[in-house]
């Protein structure tokens, strides 16, 4: 990553607040924090609606544990993810 | 052994993949080839479609036509159970899927037509079977996700332990859906190429369908005896909403729980049916439970869920079927699919079908919600004792007497440590007060009165139910004083997660099939608020939702009051309906057109009855068919005892022509019959609410409706719900 921000990261967590129902504001998320496991409270069960959320919005699967691992290893790790196997992304 | 009656199994059908009854299944077993393929009942319109189910080859009956699938299938199973012999008096189904499949169809083309979902609601499924087999006793429908079926068997032994029926078909039914197909896909728990239990691969579950019922009674007279229903335990994870707990704890319990219900020690099991999925997780913690209830000395033991598929609700049915297939031929069947053995597992599956002499076997079945279950058979003793059960001795066989009818007067009474109810007033408190004043409490429960129950992070991916739910179990835990958390959670509810499963199919059918919610999916089962309850409260102990229309309160309460009365120590009992603006219009017309849509229910915190000052509730009865009638008569002595009759008619019940009602009418002066509806709203579950009502009404010697309060010398007042099949229960003080 560049130093700069993703843009899409800001997006990402907004969606992820959304989502899960976080009791967050999506600016306080730490985009370097592990998203599973973390002080967040997220569980499998949110990682799955992830999991959903990226491929409708994105058309990105993530239909393996190494790329569950790899995507939500945090919010810069799942911008960046999301990039790299993004169909005819408008980068 | 205990002195208690033998539950003996007298009948048996079912239908599942690759089987249309039981002769064929035996031959599956036999000869075990899986015949899974992409499904030809659901709409394919994703390549996810090409995913293999274990799809049952259904033959059209005519008394069927027209029906849901499940329905159709349970009629098929349930036929073959009952065959020529003696008719049930009781049923006890599990399901998880009623009419959803029918629903799916009309939703997405925005059929509005309320006929279109007559066959929506879990009950209509027991409910056409009722009618088939003219029962007139409990007909009692069990959705504890995939431990149902073994649930269900549970609940009819108990219920026949109990004597307060003679006969109970019991098992359960589940067809293919796109809710279910799609919901366990994008959990991923689905193999793209067939369920493999225990492999070293294994990927997931095959999604499958079918019926499986047995026949149970506690004296048999007319029909050989297959097998004995030794033994039966129920627990709850209590962990997480979807995946077991890693060492397997709950499913420990429930085995253990029903090794000492059936007097047996594990080396008496010869062969043991698995849960056996082909999850990764599943495999991994039941391997674990087996190391620790059976240790060194494993029992013969496989999943056959790689030859049947994962009929979920049904599964405990048809695999019970299978088990009794195990001990009367001796047949060890085989672990189908499996061909890398997961040795990390640490046990070891039967490979091949194998002849081994068996006298006791065990089967598994586990659900979402932690719900686990677990049911032993022994093999039919070489003449099962003709003479009536013990219970019975001494005694003219009542069924002489009193023409089938059951006793009924069974069930102990129960104290009431707590009560608690919501409605659009709020809590007991201002329900009361309302009433009183003679205010309506209809309306929908304003989101102040149960928002703040759990905390924030417990209920963020909560919706209406089980928040109403958790509010209702938290309530009257904390004002029971009880610093334990229940010994039997049981839940009522007519419609479930509504809100749930209408979001879920919503996002489907916009995506084209392709996406919805996981979340949704796992909160769209019938048994979702009772888990998260377990979770909430830290319970293990045994749990049951009931789904039965307007008997789904009476039922959890039966079930509350039937472990309570074979040691429990204590029983949350919570009935509650969400009113979900796009579906309940649908399933329940009547009610939406009604000038208040009204939800809620309420809960009851249930000890046996020490002595303690307080009021008591206690189950009375369900009847149908000319069992309501028979019911009736039967309160008739008692009806004297109480100050009035406190009576729930749905809307659209046609009381002019309900001959039960005509009998209590002329049993009673119209004075001491009291309708509560009006004042208090239409949903299913209203009845809870009445009933909690009831108690404070009894507590305090008047009743505050109809119009002016009525005096409760007698400080007892029974309660009837009318519908489709009439419940009672008595609260006095």
């Amino acid at each position: 990553m560049t130093a700069q921000t993703d843009p899409l990261v800001p997006e990402l967590a907004r969606k992820l607040v959304d989502t899960l129902g976080l009791d967050l504001v999506p600016e306080t998320v730490d985009p370097a924090a592990p998203l599973f496991g973390a002080g967040l409270g997220i569980d499998s069960i949110d990682l799955l609606e992830l999991v959903v959320l990226i491929e409708k919005d994105y058309g990105v699967k993530i239909d393996n544990r190494a790329a569950g691992v790899e995507a939500f290893a945090s919010l810069n790790a799942l911008a960046a993810f999301i990039r790299q196997r993004r169909p005819a992304s408008p980068v | 052994m205990s002195a208690r009656p033998p539950v003996y199994v007298t009948g048996m059908g079912v239908i599942c993949a690759g089987a249309n009854h039981v002769g064929e299944l035996r031959d599956l077993l036999a000869h075990p080839v899986a015949h899974f393929h992409p499904p030809t009942v659901l709409p394919i319109k994703h390549p996810s479609g090409e995913l293999p189910v274990a799809q049952a080859a259904l033959i059209e009956a005519g008394e069927a036509a027209g029906l849901p699938r499940t329905h159709r299938l349970a009629l098929m199973a349930a036929r073959e159970a009952v065959g020529a012999g003696p008719l049930p008096d009781a049923i006890v189904l599990g399901s998880t899927t009623g009419g959803i499949a029918a629903t799916e169809s009309a939703l997405e083309v925005g059929i509005t037509s309320p006929e279109a979902f007559r066959c929506h609601g879990l009950d209509t499924v027991a409910l056409h079977l009722a009618k088939a087999f003219g029962v007139r006793g409990p007909v009692i429908t069990i959705s504890t996700a995939c431990s149902s079926a073994a649930v269900a068997l549970s609940v009819a032994a108990a219920l026949l332990r109990a004597g307060l029926a003679w006969r109970v078909l019991a098992g359960g039914a589940d067809s293919l859906s796109r809710l279910t197909f799609h919901g366990f896909r994008q959990l991923q728990l689905v193999a793209a190429n067939g369920c493999m239990p225990l492999d070293a691969n294994r990927a997931g579950m095959t999604v499958g369908e079918g019926a499986g019922f047995l026949v149970l009674e506690t004296a048999p007279d007319e029909r050989p005896v297959l097998a004995v229903l030794a033994g039966t335990g129920l627990s709850c994870d209590a962990y997480h909403v979807t995946r077991p707990h890693p060492e397997g704890k709950g499913a420990v319990l429930a085995m253990r729980r029903a090794l000492a219900d059936a007097g047996l020690e594990p080396r008496a099991i010869g062969y043991v049916n698995l849960h056996g999925t082909g999850t990764p997780d599943n495999d991994a913690a039941e391997a674990r439970a087996m190391k620790q209830v059976f240790s060194d000395a494993q029992p013969a033991l496989s999943s056959t869920k790689g030859l049947t598929g994962h009929a979920l609700a049904a599964a405990g049915g048809i695999e019970a079927v299978i088990s009794i297939l195990a001990l009367r031929d001796g047949l060890l069947p085989a672990n189908t699919g499996l061909e890398t053995l997961d040795a990390s597992l640490g046990i070891s599956p039967v490979r091949a079908p194998t002849q081994a002499p068996l006298s006791a076997v065990l089967s598994n079945s586990f659900g979402f919600g932690g719900n686990n279950a677990c049911v032993i058979f022994e093999k039919a003793p070489p003449s099962p004792s003709p003479h009536p059960s013990p219970r019975y001795a001494g005694r003219e066989d009542p069924r002489a007497t009193t023409g089938e009818v059951p006793p009924g007067s069974g069930l102990p009474a129960l104290r009431i440590a707590a009560s608690a109810c919501l409605t659009a007033r709020g809590g007991l408190d201002e329900t009361w007060n309302a009433l009183l004043s003679r205010e309506s409490t209809a309306g929908l429960v304003p989101d102040a009165a149960f928002s703040k129950a759990a905390p924030a992070t417990f209920v963020r991916r909560l919706k209406r139910l089980p928040r109403l739910m958790l509010a209702l179990a938290q309530t009257v835990q904390t004002a029971s004083g009880w610093t334990t958390p229940p010994e039997t959670i049981a839940v009522g509810t007519a419609w479930g997660p509504l809100a749930e499963t209408q979001e879920f199919l919503r996002k489907l059918f916009e995506s084209g099939d392709q996406f919805s919610s996981p979340m949704d999916f796992i909160g769209s089962v019938h048994n979702a608020p009772a888990g998260q309850i377990a979770l909430l409260l830290g319970s293990q102990a045994p749990n049951l939702t009931c789904s039965a229309g307007e008997r789904s309160f009476s039922q959890a309460l039966l079930c509350g009051s039937l472990h309570i009365a074979s040691g429990a120590g204590s029983a949350l009992v919570v009935a509650a309906e969400a009113f979900e603006p796009r579906l309940s219009p649908l399933f329940e017309p009547e009610v939406a057109g009604t000038p208040l849509v009204s939800d809620g229910g309420a809960a009851f915190f249930l000890v046996p009855d020490d002595g303690a000052p307080g009021a008591r509730l206690r189950w009375l009865g369900e009847g149908g068919n000319d069992g309501a009638v028979a019911l009736v008569d039967r309160l008739a002595g008692v009806i004297p005892h109480h100050d009035a009759v406190v009576v729930g008619i749905p809307a659209g019940h046609t009381l002019a022509k309900d001959p039960a009602y005509a009998r209590l009418s002329q049993l009673l002066p119209p004075a001491t019959i009291v309708t509560y509806r009006d004042q208090l709203g239409q949903h299913a579950s209203v009845g809870a609410t009445a009933a909690a009502i009831a108690v404070r009404a009894v507590a305090e010697g008047r009743l505050p409706f109809p119009d002016v309060p009525i005096a409760l010398p007698h400080r007892r007042l029974l309660l009837l719900e009318f519908g489709p099949r009439l419940t009672a229960i008595e609260v006095f003080a």
